[in-house]
């Protein structure tokens, strides 16, 4: 229980419950089950997201083709079953496949030509979006599969379904980050480059995987999200960028560099869809759910650096380590 | 370091980076020669005059990215930036109906102090220079919605139509393309000779050997971060003297447009690189490009895959040209080679 209380999300998790109860007080709407499940529903999406970015962000690169990556799935899975009246089964199969090659394409570029995620993800993510947009001729599908519309959609009085994948994709990540042999290794490569290098670990092998696994996280989001749209369009993942940076930072990741908190994704995404719901329901203009992220970022990561050591160079800081040796002399 | 200055070995005319200059021109001929024996109208002055329009915001975009670029940051911010900028625009001409003197000088300043926000957050804080602009991007470009309400502004001025719309010399050249190469002289003199864009090339190329030789890194980097967002604001007030009818939605797509001009250009994405020609180039090159897939009839839902493919095919160029450069030199030393190898030494 100590332990719980320690890490990074829980008085966030906290704060969030807290304000939720009064917020349940003040305003009728914001308690109702209906209210909740939009919330949980947006949550289940967003944290999906996050996951995606995150696993990347642990070995210290960044992917900008999440987006990209779930529009393309998107308009596979739609395509494929619409158009080509495969079975729901075969579609997301598919789709998931072309999401794991699409992540397993910016990883071997990056790789292969030593170059930053960063860049290799921005025309990448571009050319997949276009190429959604193009073979679509930017028509959504609009046959759903009804599976994924009751995967989507479906709830129990506040529980949305969506929550069960989301949560199946936390415990997985962050199982297989602690666990699995390729996970450590993973952590390794974020956490110390040279160390990793050192003791026989594979950074390129670790690149390759952490992208390959974010291409399949964002072809599973876009999976999950087709339901609730009930649309399967390119635009999907257009405007996640954001947001697949804000769920894992304002969850704690990479600020001490090769760590990747599965769980406090999860918290934060239900943070992020919450304030989201609680702008609108106050019928506060929905553009300042946008501006509100860009300030939850800072706040969290300027409060994780108040509250802890940083541990050495890693993606959000700028070489700290440099910084004060040269002070010094 | 200088344009168009490096070795013209063999294939590097083609791959970007120090001989990009020659290299861009050669492929903007091969474009227009396609384009024109393609499709029909491609060198029409109409079309010529839009590519222009078009290619010189782009060009004034791609310096913008260029600025932190070569102080080995990035600003993900211009579209932030540039909503933040149109919205003021619109703001002072529109509803305070403010004389053009007076509003252009208040929306560069309005830039300016957007982007020094961001530097001084990023200079505080120690974070990435990737995270403070993220962050910034949405806070901005959200702001500016929220503050106008998503309202429109339409722009009656006079002299900013005929900035954007009149013609310069001849019916195919729009007075923005004067701008633009303004701004890029404005920026060559900057880095080629003054101390200042030295200064920048310095801390970009190696931030600690920068610091050691006593260059005051921080004043750097808050200008570096304070003349991109001038040229921001500059972008967005082009921007609105050919669109005139703006809104804060404006700035949206402008991240990609800023790094395909800066990275096509050949400045180098690990800092202390830049060629000012190139970016100019990259520009036309990119927006003649654009039109001409327009010219013979690609749908416009197809428009957004050559946009990532060509960020593409330049980055994997540039890097190509930078490993064979780098096993060439590596015996002698290079002096002005030397500058860029640190950065690149570090992966294994």
């Amino acid at each position: 229980m100590r332990r719980l209380l320690s890490t990074q999300w829980a008085p966030l998790l906290a704060a969030t419950i807290l304000a939720g109860i009064v917020l349940g007080f003040v305003t009728r709407q914001f308690g109702t089950a209906f209210n909740i499940y939009t919330i949980l529903q947006t949550a289940a999406i967003y944290a999906a997201i996050g996951l995606a970015q995150m696993v990347v962000l642990a070995v210290a690169d960044m992917s900008l083709a999440v987006g990209g990556i779930a529009g393309l799935v998107t308009i596979t899975v739609g395509g494929l079953y619409d158009a080509q009246h495969c079975s729901v089964a075969a579609a997301v199969a598919a789709g998931l496949g072309l999401g794991l090659a699409c992540g397993l394409v910016n990883g071997l570029i990056i790789v292969g030509m030593n170059l930053s995620g960063f860049i290799v993800t921005l025309a990448t993510g571009t050319a997949f979006t276009g190429i959604a947009y193009g073979i679509t001729s930017a028509i959504p599908y609009s046959t759903i599969p009804p599976a994924l519309v009751s995967l989507g959609q479906g709830r129990v009085s506040f529980f949305s379904f969506l929550l069960l994948p989301a949560i199946a994709l936390t415990i997985a990540v962050g199982a297989g980050f602690r666990w699995l042999p390729i996970g450590r290794s993973l952590l390794a490569v974020g956490g110390n480059r040279e160390a990793a290098l050192l003791s026989g670990i594979s950074r390129a092998r670790a690149i390759v995987v952490a992208h390959a696994a974010s291409g399949l996280l964002a072809g599973i989001t876009a999976v999950m999200y087709i339901g609730v749209l009930r649309s399967a369009t390119p635009a999907t993942g257009s405007d996640w960028l954001i947001i697949s940076f804000a769920v894992p930072i304002i969850g704690g990741t990479a600020l001490v560099g090769g760590e990747a908190p599965a769980m406090g994704c999860f918290v934060a995404a239900l943070v992020l869809a919450a304030i989201n719901d609680v702008l609108i329901v106050l019928n506060v203009n929905t553009e300042a759910v946008q501006m509100a992220e860009g300030l939850l970022i800072f706040a969290a990561v300027i409060s994780g650096k108040l509250g802890q050591r940083i541990h050495g160079p890693s993606l959000m800081w700028r070489k700290p380590a440099a910084r004060g040796r040269v002070r010094a002399s | 370091m200088p344009i168009a200055g490096g070795r013209f070995g063999r294939l590097d005319v083609v791959f970007g980076g120090q001989t990009s200059a020659f290299g861009l021109v050669l492929l903007i001929g091969l474009t227009w020669t396609a384009f024109t024996l393609a499709g029909s109208g491609f060198l029409s002055s109409f079309n010529l005059f839009s590519i222009g329009q078009l290619a010189a915001r782009d060009a004034v975009l791609g310096m913008a990215q260029a600025m932190l670029v070569v102080a080995a940051r990035m600003n993900l911010a211009v579209g932030g930036i540039g909503a933040v900028c149109t919205s003021l625009l619109g703001f002072l001409l529109v509803s305070v109906a403010a004389p053009l003197w007076l509003a252009v000088p208040l929306v560069c300043a309005g830039g300016v102090l957007a982007a020094l926000l961001m530097g001084w957050v990023e200079l505080t804080t120690g974070l990435s220079s990737f995270v403070v602009t993220l962050a910034f991007l949405s806070v901005y470009a959200g702001g500016a919605l929220l503050v106008t309400g998503g309202r429109q502004f339409q722009i009656t001025s006079q002299a900013l139509t005929v900035l954007g719309s009149g013609t310069l010399l001849s019916p195919a050249l729009c007075p923005l393309v004067a701008v633009a190469i303004a701004c890029g002289m404005v920026c060559w003199l900057l880095y080629f000779r003054s101390s200042l864009g030295w200064k920048m090339l310095a801390v970009g190329a190696n931030e600690r050997a920068a610091r050691v030789s006593g260059i005051n890194v921080p004043w750097v980097v808050l200008a570096a971060y304070g003349l991109s967002g001038l040229l921001c604001a500059i972008a967005a007030i082009m921007n609105a003297s050919y669109e005139l009818n703006v809104n804060a939605g404006f700035g949206a797509d402008w991240l990609l447009p800023s790094f395909i001009a800066a990275v096509l250009g050949g400045v180098a994405l690990t800092g202390g690189e830049v060629s000012v020609a190139g970016i100019l180039l990259a520009a036309l090159f990119y927006d003649s490009l654009q039109s001409g897939l327009t010219i013979i009839n690609v749908p416009s839902y197809w428009i957004e895959l050559p946009q990532g493919l060509v960020l593409l095919v330049a980055v994997l160029l540039d890097q190509l040209r930078r490993r064979r450069a780098r096993s060439r030199h590596r015996a002698p030393a290079v002096g002005a080679q030397a500058a860029a190898e640190p950065e690149a030494a570090v992966s294994p």
